[in-house]
């Protein structure tokens, strides 16, 4: 049960760092916190219910994010190069 | 009877004529164009005639609809009617090759005369409702495309619109006849809906109102009171068109409807009356309306409004065979005074106002005679041919009501004042004008040679019985006609009453001789003059109280009309301010994206706990 609330303390503390942070490096941080909080109430609820299945699907996670953290700062050292700035607040060039 | 290809072929002239000028005219060129339409027509004459001396001849199509046939039939009132059509169509052919010489449109204007033609031979020749309704709209729709003939002008296309709009009116009445007579005898042949009647000593009850209905047609294409207004307008188009279709034939459509239907008419003799008394106003109307048009055109144009009044009195008396061959003796000097004006027009060099004439005796030794001859014919000469219609129609109204022969003998009296005020303005005193007239070419003047013998002697066939014991219009007319029973006058009414005519005639044309040559008119004449050249102010008063209102109304219509588009107009702004208003929650800002997805997320899965 502790493991569970650890979890959402690390996804609130994410979804915080992701609202607040102003640079694309932090709020991508607190992205990927949010994400390892997610693997770590299914490794929580794998281990309540004695089933595999979801430990199987966090080796996925893992797997994947580590591929999505290559395109992710991929991009931002693109964006990086172009703007000479990471301020998602001036990334603003898609607004209707 | 027979029944013969060579029926349809009478029709089929003509249009062939229309089809291959309407195509190729241009390429035809000038002359040649009018005098193929006029060979054509003149084709259908001989044919008409041919068939006629065979003894009539019928046509229909097998199956056209179930229960109404295509047919047509030549009996001796149709054949009467083609030979009025065709013949007189012939010669005004003839005389426009030399009105229209050298105007643009000479091919178009041939080609549309013969598709009147041919319309016109469709009513006459129809032996079923329908298919007299295909040619009555065929008359109309000709009608319409030669009174805007010359259509850029504005006053020409308004008069063609104007007499159209207005035979619409009529033509309501004829299509809910046609209904009212299907519902209750189950077939429009006309000789079947005969055969039904005649055979049936009852009275159906349909047919009142449909012998109504079909005289509001009448009354539309004949220009009667309270139709009456186009025909006036109508003046607007060439004037060959007038002669032929505004004086000869078309307008005396109405009046043939009344005799081809005569069955329908002489079990109801209510209906009859108000036949009688619509021609009675229309002939009081014309004449008083003819004393003060300017307009040389105009004036022969209310009195042909005058004469068919005087047509439709004789039918409604049911003196079939009279109002026929009013018909036919007024095509021959109508047609004559028209195209005598039409002559003083083309001498003038398009002059139309006759206070611009005058002395046209001098000018014009041919059509002088034509103009003289007309007139006379008109103002019932005796002898000629417009006297002895016009005697056999007052006749008859003296054995229907003493006191209706009388109002026609004075409105007989009006005639011969304006035919004489007609010839007086134009052919006689000081030439008022600047133009050096000249008289017309030989093509236009013989067709009124022609027609001047026709006024001259037409009147000799159907002479009153007292002259001659059996003449020869009457029992040959009556074969087809059938009408109810009359009994002759006694032969010395008859004969006071012809003198009372020629003696009325006669001081109406010496009478108007003499008055109109004065120098300076009575003030009481130039008073009603100037009432009568507005038509009694009838148009002014359609205008006021149907044609304004309805006006009005359709621009209320086409107001709210307006006023429900601006609302779904209002409609869509509507969306759009809303979508204005969402648009601003597009911030740009990333963490406001974030934050509404947290909170949503946040509701949906509380929602989804605490539920």
């Amino acid at each position: 049960m502790i493991w569970l609330i650890t979890s959402a303390l690390l996804f609130a503390t994410g979804a915080y760092g992701a609202l607040t942070r102003r640079t694309a490096i932090l709020v991508f941080l607190s992205i990927e916190l949010m994400l390892n909080a997610a693997n770590l109430s299914l490794i929580s609820f794998a281990k309540l219910t004695g089933s595999l299945d979801a430990q199987v699907v966090t080796l996925f996670v893992i797997a994947i994010a580590a591929a999505e953290v290559a395109v992710g700062l991929g991009l931002i050292v693109a964006i990086f190069r172009r703007r000479e700035t990471t301020s998602v607040d001036d990334l603003r060039g898609l607004r209707g | 009877m027979q029944t013969t290809i060579l029926l349809p072929l009478i029709i089929g002239l003509p249009f062939l004529g229309f089809v291959i000028l309407g195509l190729f005219g241009r390429r035809i060129g000038e002359p040649a164009s009018g005098w193929l339409a006029s060979l054509l027509v003149l084709g259908s004459f001989l044919l008409g005639v041919n068939l006629l001396a065979g003894g009539g001849a019928k046509w229909a199509v097998a199956d056209w609809l179930p229960g109404i046939p295509f047919s047509l039939l030549l009996d001796n009132l149709s054949g009467l009617m083609v030979m009025i059509v065709a013949g007189i169509g012939f010669l005004i052919h003839v005389y426009a090759i030399g009105y229209m010489h050298g105007d643009a449109g000479f091919s178009r204007f041939f080609s549309y005369f013969n598709f009147f033609i041919a319309a016109m031979l469709v009513l006459v020749l129809a032996d079923s409702f329908p298919v007299m309704f295909i040619g009555w709209e065929g008359v109309g729709l000709a009608s319409y495309l030669l009174i805007g003939f010359w259509y850029t002008d504005r006053v020409n296309t308004d008069s063609a619109r104007k007499a159209f709009i207005v035979n619409r009116i009529g033509d309501l009445g004829f299509l809910l006849g046609m209904g009212l007579l299907w519902a209750a005898f189950g077939t429009l042949s006309i000789s079947g809906l005969r055969e039904k009647i005649e055979a049936s000593t009852l009275i159906f009850q349909a047919i009142p109102l449909a012998a109504a209905l079909l005289f509001i047609g009448a009354i539309g294409k004949s220009a009667q009171v309270p139709l009456m207004v186009w025909l006036p307008d109508a003046m607007a188009g060439p004037t060959p068109v007038s002669a032929l279709i505004h004086a000869a034939t078309m307008v005396t459509a109405g009046v043939y409807l009344l005799a081809r239907a005569s069955f329908l008419y002489v079990g109801v003799p209510d209906v009859s009356f108000w036949v009688t008394m619509v021609g009675m106003v229309t002939a009081i109307y014309g004449a008083l309306c003819a004393f003060g048009q300017t307009d040389i055109k105009r004036i022969v144009a209310y009195s042909t409004l005058s004469q068919l009044g005087f047509m439709f009195v004789a039918a409604g008396v049911g003196a079939y065979w009279v109002a026929i061959f009013h018909v036919m003796t007024h095509a021959f000097f109508k047609a004559l005074l028209f195209m005598s004006s039409g002559s003083v027009i083309h001498a003038l060099g398009g002059e139309q106002d006759v206070r611009k004439m005058g002395g046209m005796w001098k000018y014009l030794p041919q059509t002088r005679w034509h103009g003289l001859i007309g007139a006379l014919a008109l103002g019932g000469l005796p002898l000629l041919s417009g006297f002895w219609s016009k005697d056999a129609i007052l006749a008859s109204s003296f054995e229907y009501s003493p006191l209706l022969w009388f109002i026609m003998l004075a409105v007989a009296f009006l005639t011969a004042l304006y035919s004489m005020r007609w010839f007086v303005l134009v052919f006689l005193g000081e030439y008022r004008g600047k133009e050096h007239p000249h008289e017309s070419p030989a093509v236009m003047t013989w067709p009124n040679h022609v027609l001047s013998i026709g006024a001259l002697l037409a009147g000799f066939v159907g002479l009153p019985y007292v002259i001659q014991e059996k003449n020869v219009l009457e029992p040959w007319l009556n074969a087809a006609i059938r009408p109810p029973e009359a009994e002759h006058l006694a032969a010395g009414t008859e004969w006071i009453l012809i003198l009372a005519s020629a003696l009325v005639s006669l001081g109406g044309l010496y009478y108007g001789f003499r008055f109109f040559q004065q120098r300076v008119l009575p003030k009481w004449f130039t008073n009603f003059q100037t009432a009568s050249l507005h038509s009694f102010y009838a148009d002014n008063f359609y205008n006021t109280y149907i044609v304004n209102p309805l006006k009005a109304f359709a621009d209320f219509l086409f107001g709210a009309d307006n006023g429900l588009l601006r609302g779904f107009g209002g409609l869509g702004g509507l969306v759009g301010g809303i979508g204005g208003w969402l648009a601003r929650l597009e911030t740009g800002y990333l963490r406001f994206y974030v934050a509404g997805l947290l909170i949503a997320v946040v509701l949906l899965v509380g929602w989804g706990v605490l539920r």
